[in-house]
């Protein structure tokens, strides 16, 4: 594997140094009264609360595990995915551990096969150092050779829940705050240009796996271990998450028929097959056809992820392009 | 005096050197079936069955061994199909020196890229490829590697196999 990730060191802390490290960052009430030292995470279901996971000479506090809410279904616990603590210099981090999941995906009716690839992560994390558009952090290799993802904490919301907090009339929601959005959502396709250039895809490209780090002040891709076999098309499942998070932005939030049903809108009446979302056949792309003053060329670019597109773009570079044209003016 | 109709014309490709890009699915063996039927009876023709095995990047398996086994596999698969469509072809009445197996194990964002890099080594005259027949919204997000094919192939025919 052309994975270059560190190999971990054994463990060299007594107990004792352990609870005083903790005493340290957390204070004495938060030191456990006992734990076991994990230098093999390969089990990760028997690394408890309070455990300390001993990777590449650090000692790691692991804290609760980390969950993630999809298709509206509660938050599902991710038991591989921990909090942690550094207990050299107190920092905050995420640890992922590995977890070699097969998933049936389903994306409307077409159903194909993702891996959890630990390697893929770890690759793009050494690629994307430094870039403000991307998660931070390290992989190592715990002692059984598993590759460990240690990432730094991101402080700060979903780009999904910034919008939804913007929660206004469209039309003003429109001109005060989708310029802004639309220059963020530009920067964040660049990233992935990026990623593409350098051979990569995301892979679980959606609108919650962009953080808003408060911190640095920048928008974030996170969570980039999913892979799967592309055959035609390496971008294509990528460049069709960008345009449900532009179809959401452009909206405001997913415009639905069930919501325009429900809101007896007037241009339910004018809404046909082809101007809906061309895999989830409930939402609306052609966003023009409720919003009339959402100018052509930035329509002209959600109608390539409409039922009625006889032109798909095949990577992010076209898209860019289409870019150019738009403006937005009161 | 016989014709050598293999000799490069003057855009440089083989003449009447026909490829058939194929994989393990029906609407390949269609392709090839339709190069049987339709050019088995002429001499001078060569084929090359070309089938790419996209091979996913080294991270994609959990270790080494899952790697080499999925390749293995995939190639056993693909030596079998590529003897059967060549017996299609020579039963059909091609010679048995005109008709080539290539296997070829490739990275690359798209099977239509490694298809078209081949016909510019092997500067074939025509391309045969049968159509998935797949679904628009398949296409939209994995791409479609016939329509990639009639877009972007040079300097050859190509034939689409429904």
């Amino acid at each position: 594997m052309a994975i270059s990730v560190k190999k971990t060191m054994d463990s060299t802390y007594s107990v004792a140094q352990l609870k005083e490290f903790i005493a340290e960052r957390l204070g004495a009430r938060f030191v456990p009264q006992r734990f076991k030292i994990v230098t093999d995470t390969s089990d990760f279901f028997h690394v408890d609360y309070n455990d300390v996971c001993v990777l590449d000479g650090i000692p790691y506090l692991m804290l609760n595990y980390m969950r993630e809410g999809r298709f509206g279904l509660d938050d599902e616990p991710k038991y591989w995915v921990r909090k942690a603590v550094d207990l050299l210099n107190g920092s905050r981090k995420i640890i992922k551990l590995v977890f070699h999941e097969e998933i049936e995906a389903r994306i409307g009716d077409i159903v194909f096969k993702c891996v959890r690839s630990p390697g893929k992560e770890a690759d793009i994390l050494k690629l994307v150092k430094g870039h403000p558009n991307f998660m931070q952090g390290t992989a190592v290799l715990d002692k059984a050779g598993n590759i460990i993802r240690i990432l730094e904490n991101i402080r700060g919301k979903q780009l999904d829940d910034i919008v939804y907090r913007l929660n206004e009339d469209h039309e003003e929601y429109f001109f005060q705050h989708l310029p802004g959005l639309l220059k963020i959502f530009i920067g964040l396709v660049e990233a992935i240009k990026f990623l593409h250039d350098h051979g990569h895809k995301h892979g679980d490209i959606r609108r919650d796996h962009i953080l808003h780090d408060r911190e640095n002040k920048c928008y974030r891709w996170i969570d980039f271990d999913y892979d799967y076999i592309h055959m035609a098309s390496m971008f294509g499942y990528d460049l069709f998450g960008l345009g449900n998070i532009l179809i959401f932005l452009v909206g405001g939030g997913d415009l639905t028929i069930q919501q325009l049903t429900a809101e007896k809108a007037p241009a339910l009446q004018n809404l046909a097959a082809e101007d809906m979302n061309i895999i989830f056949n409930n939402r609306v792309a052609n966003i023009q056809k409720i919003y009339p003053y959402v100018p052509d060329a930035l329509n002209y670019i959600l109608l390539h992820f409409s039922n009625g597109a006889n032109l798909y773009y095949e990577n992010t570079e076209q898209l860019l392009e289409d870019f150019e044209d738009v403006q937005i003016n009161a | 005096m016989s014709i050598d109709h293999t000799k490069c014309d003057i855009t440089g490709m083989v003449e009447r050197h026909i490829m058939v890009a194929v994989d393990t699915s029906d609407n390949a063996r269609r392709a090839v079936l339709f190069v049987a039927d339709f050019f088995g009876c002429y001499e001078g023709f060569q084929v090359t069955l070309l089938h790419i095995i996209l091979e996913p990047e080294a991270t994609f398996f959990r270790d080494n061994d899952e790697r080499q086994k999925w390749l293995a596999e995939h190639r056993e698969d693909s030596r079998k199909i590529m003897e059967e469509y060549k017996y299609i072809l020579l039963d059909a009445g091609f010679q048995e020196g005109k008709v080539k197996i290539r296997i070829e194990t490739m990275r690359a964002p798209s099977v239509a890229d490694c298809i078209l890099k081949e016909q510019e080594i092997m500067k074939c005259c025509t391309i045969v490829i049968g159509r998935r027949g797949i679904s628009k919204k398949e296409e939209f997000i994995f791409g479609s590697t016939s329509n990639r094919i009639i877009h972007e192939a040079r300097k050859c025919a190509v034939l689409v196999i429904e």
